[in-house]
């Protein structure tokens, strides 16, 4: 029997305020989806960004706000970095860095979310099943 | 050299390699699931626990993490190299392996920058030099400064290769905060050859204190 690919977002709460957004048209998709809410998208640190890859994810999205509109002024630049870090760990360890995703999205723009959307069930579709994640 | 060990425990170390972002808690996290994930797309599943203590190198606080490894076939350790060595003695029976490459006594200098600022020579010149060591961060080791290389405030090791940010001459930093001082004429005094033998060209050191002994 054939899994649901599985994917996470983290997620800044003034980029994504309303989570089912982007959750319902994931699941429409054939994904199981899981958006967790944060503060700010630098909240998020690079041993979440692994863990949550290692124990459930196969893909794994950080959401955040334009860098010029982040209200934690450095959070969406911190963010960038730190999911270049992760993704350079990911090449390292023999899994596709593309597994790990992010975008920046202007606040609750529907237009960003559903182009994400997109991106994300494309990856899903050309990536498959994470062999790095807990055995099913 | 883990890869035969299916129980595996990463200590960490909270104070000095965590202020450097390579063996704190987050770092053990990141490297226990990075491992995990390697493994398993190499077709093996390991048992990968963690635990971190304040001090590795401090035999006190070792205690939680040498329970913590009672377990386990191998313990991978981020600590530096103090830290490693404490741990390895505790664990008699138990492999223990370095995680990182202790580099040098530093300084965080701003986010994500680390400057060698002590080499532990243990003839200590801060004192003549304006708190600013000829000794690590001259790439010559001069002790009478600045040669003849700097160029703009600069070292000469800058046109040999790029480095961001650039690497100031240390003599000239001494001359200008002694000038600062008012002490700049602690730089007429020639300082002599330095006695390196109570530096690591005198082999293994130590430090006893009786005041200290049990």
């Amino acid at each position: 029997m054939s899994q649901k690919i599985t994917v996470v977002l983290l997620a800044c709460r003034q980029a994504v305020p309303d989570p089912a957004l982007l959750a319902i048209p994931l699941e429409q998709g054939g994904l199981k989806a899981r958006v967790i809410p944060e503060p700010c998208s630098s909240k998020v640190e690079v041993f979440q960004m692994l863990r949550t890859l290692a124990g459930e994810a196969d893909l794994l999205w950080v959401v955040g706000c334009p860098e010029a509109a982040c209200q934690l002024v450095e959070g969406s630049f911190r963010m960038a970095k730190r999911v270049a870090h992760a993704q350079d760990y990911l090449g390292e360890i023999g899994l596709e860095p593309q597994r790990l995703g992010m975008a920046q999205i202007p606040a609750d723009s529907r237009e960003a979310l559903t182009a994400m959307v997109g991106d994300i069930l494309e990856r899903a579709r050309s990536l498959g099943a994470n062999p790095g994640r807990t055995p099913r | 050299m883990v890869k035969k060990y299916d129980r595996l425990l990463l200590a960490g170390c909270d104070t000095c390699v965590a202020e450097c972002a390579a063996g704190g808690r987050k770092e053990v996290a990141e490297l226990a699931a990075a491992l995990q994930m390697a493994f398993r797309v190499a077709g093996q599943e390991k048992n990968i626990t963690e635990a971190t203590v304040d001090r590795q190198c401090v035999h006190e606080f070792l205690l939680d993490v040498v329970e913590s490894a009672q377990d386990r076939d191998a313990v991978l350790s981020l600590a530096c190299g103090a830290g490693v060595q404490a741990l390895a003695t505790r664990l008699p029976e138990t492999p223990v392996f370095p995680a990182l490459n202790t580099l040098f006594i530093g300084e965080t200098a701003e986010r994500g920058l680390w400057l060698e600022n002590c080499r532990g020579c243990g003839n200590c010149m801060l004192g003549l030099t304006g708190g600013i060591c000829p000794v690590s961060r001259c790439a010559k080791n001069l002790l009478n400064g600045p040669c003849g290389g700097a160029r703009n405030g600069l070292c000469e090791i800058n046109l040999a290769k790029e480095i961001i940010p650039e690497v100031p001459c240390a003599w000239l930093q001494i001359y200008d905060r002694l000038l600062a001082l008012g002490e700049v004429d602690r730089l007429m005094e020639i300082a002599p050859p330095k006695d390196w033998s109570y530096g690591d060209a005198s082999g293994p050191r130590r430090v006893v204190r009786p005041d200290q002994q049990a």
